[in-house]
């Protein structure tokens, strides 16, 4: 039988096991890293280095996980912490304006292919609304949940993925298939 | 125009999965040493702490106290003997669940038992 994530938390507390830990790590490595490349529009390497920043302080502040909210939940949370820290202080958590997506979303400057297109299309949300849909269309996260890892209003978030949401099938729309 | 529900479908299946590629080793590599005391020296330090105790009790007392209580056990009668003694099995048995509970992590969740 599989350990569910209560379980393996359960160890990591109990024994500071961290085999138990790096099973964690494994089951949820690609829905953080995925998060974070989006957050940082693709650059891999920062990515990677947020998300393992984030499993450290997910093993450093397990005892504070009290179990209210699903753990995929908590470590989106603090992922997100640590994006919004570093992109502080690189002082780039500006988003891209509508003009530049506007700009941006010519037809002829991106590859054909839905793939590419949507990522592309993604990429050009502004931040807070690329980061809304993100968690709740991509990783399945409820607006609720979602507005727990931001730490903004539940309608805050319902607003960002609606208009998100309209964005990217404006720009589906515009660049072809469906 | 797509649908949300297309839409979202469509998202989950842009997103592919990221292989590891050495991702957790790199994360368990960076992870703090766990510092656990030696169970040997554990149970040195108890036996250690015990000894003085029954010292220290030997000391105040002049040594006369210990060999009254002696006496006065003997006197009691069997069926006395026997309830204390069952009664320290059944103590130190609920400690011994209860510690085991505590570090059974599945057991905790089964019993929903708060300790």
């Amino acid at each position: 039988m599989e350990l569910t994530d209560a379980d393996l938390v359960a160890r990591v507390l109990a024994d500071d096991d961290q085999h138990a830990f790096g099973e964690l790590v494994r089951r949820h490595q690609s829905s953080v890293r995925g998060l974070l490349r989006q957050l940082t529009r693709t650059d891999i390497a920062l990515a990677d280095d947020l998300a393992q920043e984030a499993f450290l302080r997910v093993y450093k502040n397990i005892r504070s996980f009290r179990g209210e909210a699903r753990f995929s939940t908590w470590l989106y949370r603090i992922a997100y912490n640590c994006f919004r820290e570093d992109a502080r202080r690189r002082k780039e958590l500006v988003g891209v304006d509508e003009d530049q997506w506007q700009a941006e979303q010519d037809p002829q400057t991106v590859d054909p292919g839905l793939r590419h297109d949507l990522m592309h299309a993604l990429n050009l949300l502004p931040l807070h609304e690329r980061t809304a849909v993100v968690l709740c269309c991509q990783n399945g996260l409820s607006h609720d949940e979602a507005a727990r890892v931001l730490e903004i209003p539940l309608g805050t978030v319902k607003t960002n993925v609606l208009r998100g949401r309209e964005k990217l099938k404006r720009t589906l729309a515009a660049w072809g298939p469906n | 125009m797509i649908d949300d529900e297309t839409l979202d479908r469509q998202l989950r299946e842009a997103a592919s999965y990221i292989n590891d590629d050495g991702f957790t080793a790199r994360v368990i590599a960076r992870l703090p040493a766990v510092r656990r005391e030696p169970q040997w020296l554990r149970a040195l330090i108890v036996l250690g702490l015990a000894l003085l105790g029954t010292g220290v009790a030997c000391v105040i007392g002049g040594g006369h106290v210990v060999r009254e209580g002696i006496i006065e056990f003997a006197n009691f009668p069997i069926w006395l003997l026997l309830v204390f003694a069952f009664g320290c099995g059944l103590v130190v048995g609920a400690f011994a669940v209860i510690f085991a509970i505590r570090k059974t992590p599945e057991v905790r969740d089964l019993t929903r038992l708060d300790f």
